[in-house]
This record gives C-alpha cells, structure tokens and sequence, in this order.
C-alpha cells in the first residue's frame, strides 16, 4: 500500500504498545517498555506494513540508555519505537531473530553502551579492542577519558 | 559488433582490500562469518559531543573518505531541520552538485576496484582515469580532491564562479561518452559476464529482511532510494530517475551502479545550468533548540542515517551514525555462506564496502578446527586459477 | 664515526635499492583517503612506476613502508609487527595530517598518540589527504634520504648531528620533509 501513514492510523494501531506523536516531518515516535518491544516490532511490521528495518539509534538520557528502533515501509512514512532502559539494569530483550540485522548493531550497542540483550546468540565484542577494559562503556555520558585525550576543548596553558 | 582487444596487464596487489572478518570454513566451502570492526574504531561520535558545530563538520567528514560530503551534509541538514532554518536555493543546488559529483567518483572507483578484483586490470585504469575527470571538477570546486568542506550549518563556504561551471559542464560530455562504453563493455565481453554473473545473489525479499540499502538492494529490484522517498536538498525539483535491476547479482549491482553514473550526469548537467543566483548561507544562530532528529541521505553505498539529538547548546547530546556498509554487512554473511572461500573478494567488494580495513583473513576450518591467516591477495590468485582451471571443483 | 661505504658489492647494493624501491602501504585504521590516494598514484595520470616504485603487499619483500591513518588501538600492536618483519635498510614514511599527530583524531579514546609512538618515522607527507603528487614527493625525498644514508652507511650520521648541534631529543629518527 502507498498511501500515506497518518498520525490517527498510527496511533490507532499501536495504542496497546504507547502513545504515538508526529516527530519531524514524517516520522512517527511511539514510546513503549522493553517489554512490549518485540510484539511492537512485530506490529509495526505486519499492522503498519512496514517492510524495511533502517537501524537502531541509542542515546544515554539520564537516568534511562534510550533505544529507538526505525522502520520505513512502502508508504515511505519512518515509525519509531523507543524503549527506556534502566541504568542499573540494563537488559532488554533481542531482536535478532526476528530482524537479522538487529545481530550486529546489537553487539556494538553492548560493547558501547553496556546494555545487555537477553537470548542474543553471541555478545562478543565488535567494535571496542580486545584489551579495552570490562565495565569501561564509552558512550555514557558519565564515562570519563583519560588525562591525555583531547576532544576538541580548547587547551589551557 | 566491433571487438574491443583488451590486454591483460600485470597485477597491482596494493589495492586496498576492504574488511576484516573470521571466516568459519568446512574444506573449501563457507560455514559461518564473523565481523570485526574494531580496527577502524577511533571513538569519533563521542568527540562529537564536545565540538561545537563549526568544529564538528570537518570531524564527521573525515568518518569516511570517499563518501565524506554525505556524512557532513547528513549532518548540517539534520542541525538546519532543528533550528527550522531555510536555506538559500543557490546553497541546496551547490550541495546538490557537489553530492551527486560525490557518487560519480565513488562509482567509478567501485567499477575499478570490481574490475580489478577479477583481473581486468585495464577497465581498472579506464574508470579511474575517468575518475580524474570528477575530481579536477571537484578540486576547482572546493580546493580539495577528498574532503571538500564544503558544508558549514547554514549554507555552503563557497561559491561557483562562472568560470567553473563552464569548466565543469565542458567535462561532462566527454564522461557520458565512456559511461555509454562501459555499458557497451558490460553487456557485451565474456569476461565480466562469467565471473559476476550469479555469484552474490540476493532475492527480493531476502534484501529487505536482511535490511539491505543502497545498489545492493536496488540490483535486487527493491525500490527504496531516500533521494525519492524522503527527498532533500533539490532532489525533488530535478528530472532524473531510480535505477534498479532484477538479477540481485554482482552483475545487477554493476548495471545499477553505472546506471547511477548516467543518472548522476544528468543531475549535475540540470544543476549546473539552472543554478539559482542569490546568497550561499543565511547566519545560523549558534545554539540549536532541543530536539531529536533522524537525518537520511542517500550517499553512494545506500542509505546513510544521522540520528541527532540536541540539549539547547552550541554541541550535540549525541550523533549516532549508521553507514551504509554495516546494512548491508548482513546481506554479505549470509552470501558467503555455501560459497567458495575464493569467492570473498568478490562478493565482499561487490556491496562496494568502505569499512577501511586492512585485509588479513582468518579461515577457521570446522573440521579440525585448525586456523590460518589469509589474505585476499592469495584468494584472488586462488580465484583466478579456479577460473583458469574451467571452474570450480 | 661512520664508514663510507668503498666496496663494489655494497655499492651496487644500494643502487639496487634506490633505483627500485619496494613500497608496502598499512592502513591503521583510516578513513581510506589516503589509500585511494596512494592508489591514484599507479594510474597513467600520475604513475608512480616510472620511478620504479613496486608496490607490493608483503612487509617481507619492502623498502619502505607508508603508514596511513591515526594508530587505533586495535592496529598498534599490528603495525609494530609489520614494521618488525621488514628487513633493514628501512624507511617508514607517516602520511597525512593522522600520520603526523593523529590530524582530527588527535587524542580520541580509540587512538594512540602517534604512529611516532609506535614505530620511527622518517618521512611525514603533509595533507588531508595528501595528494598523489606530494606523495610521490614525499617518497622521492625519501629515495634521497636513503641516498644520503647509504653514503653515511646507516642512519646512524643523523642521531649524530642532532646530538651535536645540541637538539631537543626525539623519541625516533624522524626528519620533518619540507616542500
């Protein structure tokens, strides 16, 4: 189908999952639990005819590491599931079995942000080196760098 | 039908090869792959967060260095969507010129290396020599051959005198000559037929579960292109079309990719003779106003999407990239499975990857689990004796 | 002090090495303008193998190696084991504005601090990316170099006079190339 996705049938049909909002121009942001996440998937791909997964974008808001996983579909509308996962506990189901190419980004969001997918087939580090410490996760926002890294302030003395 | 007499010339093993993944082999066939990213890992999204927006762009251009305009507009358009600021005609068309100069090099540069990787050595040296062609193009243009820095938040830093555009459009006949030899050469000599056609393939609706962007998925016949499907810069005002194919081959991929070229020229002609006179940038404010956004382009290798977010700052909360190849990444592993460990190479350089990363292999037999190094050099000799032989075993 | 080098074997051993320098390129993690340039020096525009210059992919067959890219982590130990397996006389030519401090990378997490820190370097080739003729510069002023070495027999002559003239002291060989 080709018509266009509107902000009432999205919202329609994902209201068991959260509250859908319009964010940007067409694109659509429904925020729901790491519970819901793989049955919001699944809707999201047969309900909302969304054939064509893009990619998984994570952020740390505090308190939570947000995940927020983009689809598009013929109508050519971007739907946006986010969850909120708990610094404390990140864990959060995968979805590598229902969408193959979750595989990969999963593991490089573990190795960078820490977060752990529960029934993940491997978790093995990806992206980070293999000598890079346990329980070092860059990406936080509390994750301090060395004495001798430069980021792009500007030097005093 | 005229013959083309093509000589087959030495060997030029210092051509890049791309990936670095662990191949898991039973005897000579491919059982299972692992990627490793890690040695292009240099932490450039965190640095992003503590440069402002000025600083920022030459970093993200650097992320890539052959698709590096896409990552830094990617950006800017994203940042110019939060703040809600309209930029100048004469700016888009300026981006749009340069972007679309951007996938003729890049293409050209993927036919060479694709030819190289089968042994045809001189389609190699045609396409980049054509390639030269774009780049002066693109060094009169920005000053620099890769990494033009032409995008600041809130426009482009230079503009086009009339004296370049001249200079550009004289170019462009000539290119579009060699595009239509290339295509001539595709369809017509034995060579490429044989050793691209068939390997790779990729079906309809496996691209799309697999993810897939860009060629790759085109060649399959899935007709996703963010320039159509989520238009920017001046994409919905120019006359061109999407290019796909059904064969989901190395050989689709090729068609789709030249096509593309003759697309691009078609756009850069448009461009370069409608362009809107007028300013190249309106003063952005520094800060942008809180907010997310997801930033798609389609740069050379498939879909390339920025998800930004800002806090009211003059610096982003985070920049989360995610580059065409890493899409397509899956639709590889599951290739390569069942073939032939010579067929790497080829299957690996045909989603055109840009992962850069050296080359060393390592083949972990599943039967007695021993392990070697490889590397793609000797795969592609191993390739060419296979071929030379009448075939595989 | 250093010998100069008198015997026919020796000579012709040098003439050998200048006259047809072997290149081997490492990328250490960059993002790949460099090597497409390295790469556009072999095309007929610029074609760097009228100098004789064969770039081939062994380390164990090379004279000099080109260092792309800011040094990641992963890579560090890689590249000395590379730079280990070249024989001597070797040259290790650092390209880039990543080859010189690391360019825009400079000080990220994932990154050393130089390649200096990793393996000396003899030529830095300034650019970002350098284009293909300051890299054929770049690799001609190293011919010389080596020229100029052969005749001192060694390279130990430049640690001399730096030592001398009375200069900071540097980690490594290294001689900033000047246009």
């Amino acid at each position: 189908m080709n018509e266009p996705c509107s902000l009432d049938f999205v919202r329609e049909t994902m209201k068991d999952f959260g509250t859908a909002d319009q964010a940007g121009r067409g694109r659509f942001r429904i925020d729901t639990t790491p519970e819901k996440i793989r049955n919001a998937v699944n809707a999201c791909r047969e309900r909302l005819h969304c054939n064509r997964f893009i990619a998984i974008s994570s952020a740390d808001t505090p308190p939570v590491l947000e995940l927020i996983y983009h689809f598009t579909g013929p109508h050519r509308a971007v739907i946006s599931l986010a969850i909120g996962v708990p610094r404390e506990a990140p864990v959060t189901p995968t979805l590598s079995d229902i969408l193959p190419p979750a595989g990969i980004l999963e593991r490089q969001i573990h190795d960078l942000f820490g977060i752990e997918f529960t029934g993940h087939p491997g978790l093995k580090k990806i992206i980070l080196n293999e000598d890079w410490p346990e329980g070092e996760f860059p990406l936080r926002k509390d994750w301090k760098p060395g004495p001798d890294t430069f980021y792009g302030g500007f030097r005093e003395g | 039908m005229p013959e083309v007499v093509i000589p087959i010339g030495p060997q030029h093993p210092a051509l890049k090869e791309p990936v670095n993944f662990r191949v898991i082999a039973d005897g000579e066939k491919i059982v299972r792959l692992d990627l490793d990213l890690s040695y292009n890992h240099r932490g450039i999204e965190k640095a992003a967060e503590q440069r402002n927006f000025i600083r920022v762009l030459p970093l993200l251009e650097r992320v890539c260095g052959i698709c590096s305009h896409s990552h830094a507009t990617a950006f800017a358009k994203g940042i110019e969507e939060l703040m809600g600021l309209r930029i100048p005609p004469r700016a888009q068309y300026i981006r749009t010129i340069i972007a679309e100069l951007e996938r003729m090099h890049s293409h050209l540069l993927w036919l060479g290396v694709a030819a190289h990787e089968i042994g045809f050595n001189t389609l190699f040296m045609w396409t980049w020599r054509d390639r030269e062609e774009v780049q002066d193009t693109l060094e009169e243009m920005s000053g620099n051959r890769v990494h033009y820095g032409m995008n600041e938040v809130g426009g482009v830093r230079r503009d086009l005198s009339a004296s370049q555009v001249k200079a550009a459009l004289g170019r462009l006949p000539s290119l579009q000559e060699r595009i239509g030899k290339y295509v001539d050469m595709v369809n017509n000599q034995r060579t490429m037929l044989v050793r691209f056609r068939g390997i790779g393939t990729l079906s309809k609706e496996e691209a799309l579960e697999f993810g897939t962007v860009g060629p790759t998925a085109r060649a399959s016949g899935v007709d996703y292109d963010t320039r159509r499907d989520d238009p920017y810069l001046v994409y919905d005002e120019v006359p061109w079309d999407v290019v796909t194919a059904s064969d989901g081959d190395v050989f689709g991929r090729t068609e789709v990719r030249i096509g593309e070229i003759a697309e691009s020229i078609r756009i850069v002609r448009h461009c370069l003779e409608n362009l809107p006179e007028g300013p190249i940038r309106v003063n952005a404010p520094k800060t942008a106003p809180k907010g997310e956004v997801l930033s798609r382009y389609e740069a050379p290798r498939g879909e390339l999407v920025h998800f930004i977010r800002t806090n009211g700052t003059d610096r982003v909360e985070r920049v989360d990239i995610r580059t065409p190849t890493l899409a397509n990444w899956t639709s590889v592993a599951h290739e390569l499975v069942g073939q032939n460990l010579a067929d790497i190479p080829v299957i690996v350089a045909a989603i055109d990857p840009c992962l850069s990363c050296t080359s060393r292999l390592t083949v972990i037999n599943s039967r007695d689990k021993k392990e070697c190094q490889v590397s793609f050099e000797e795969l592609r000799r191993k390739k060419k004796t296979t071929w030379a032989g009448g075939g595989p075993a | 002090m250093a010998v100069p080098v008198t015997s026919l074997s020796e000579k012709l051993v040098n003439w050998a090495r200048l006259k047809s320098p072997w290149l081997t390129i490492f990328n250490s993690g960059a993002c790949n303008a460099c090597d497409i340039e390295i790469i556009a020096c072999l095309i007929p525009r610029f074609d760097v193998e009228r100098f004789g210059i064969l770039a081939r992919g062994s380390p164990r067959h090379a004279d000099i190696l080109i260092v792309t890219g800011p040094v990641t982590l992963k890579q560090a130990s890689r590249l000395r084991r590379v730079w280990e397996q070249i024989p001597e006389p070797k040259y290790v030519i650092a390209m880039g504005a990543c080859g010189a401090d690391g360019g825009v990378f400079h000080g990220l997490y994932h990154v050393m601090k130089s390649v200096e820190s990793v393996i000396p370097v003899d030529i830095f080739v300034p650019g970002c990316p350098p284009r293909p003729d300051e890299i054929i510069n770049g690799v001609v002023a190293c011919l010389n170099l080596m020229a100029e070495d052969a005749s001192h027999a060694g390279r130990a002559w430049r640690q001399k006079t730096r030592d001398r003239t009375g200069g900071e002291e540097r980690k490594s060989t290294g001689e900033i190339y000047h246009e």
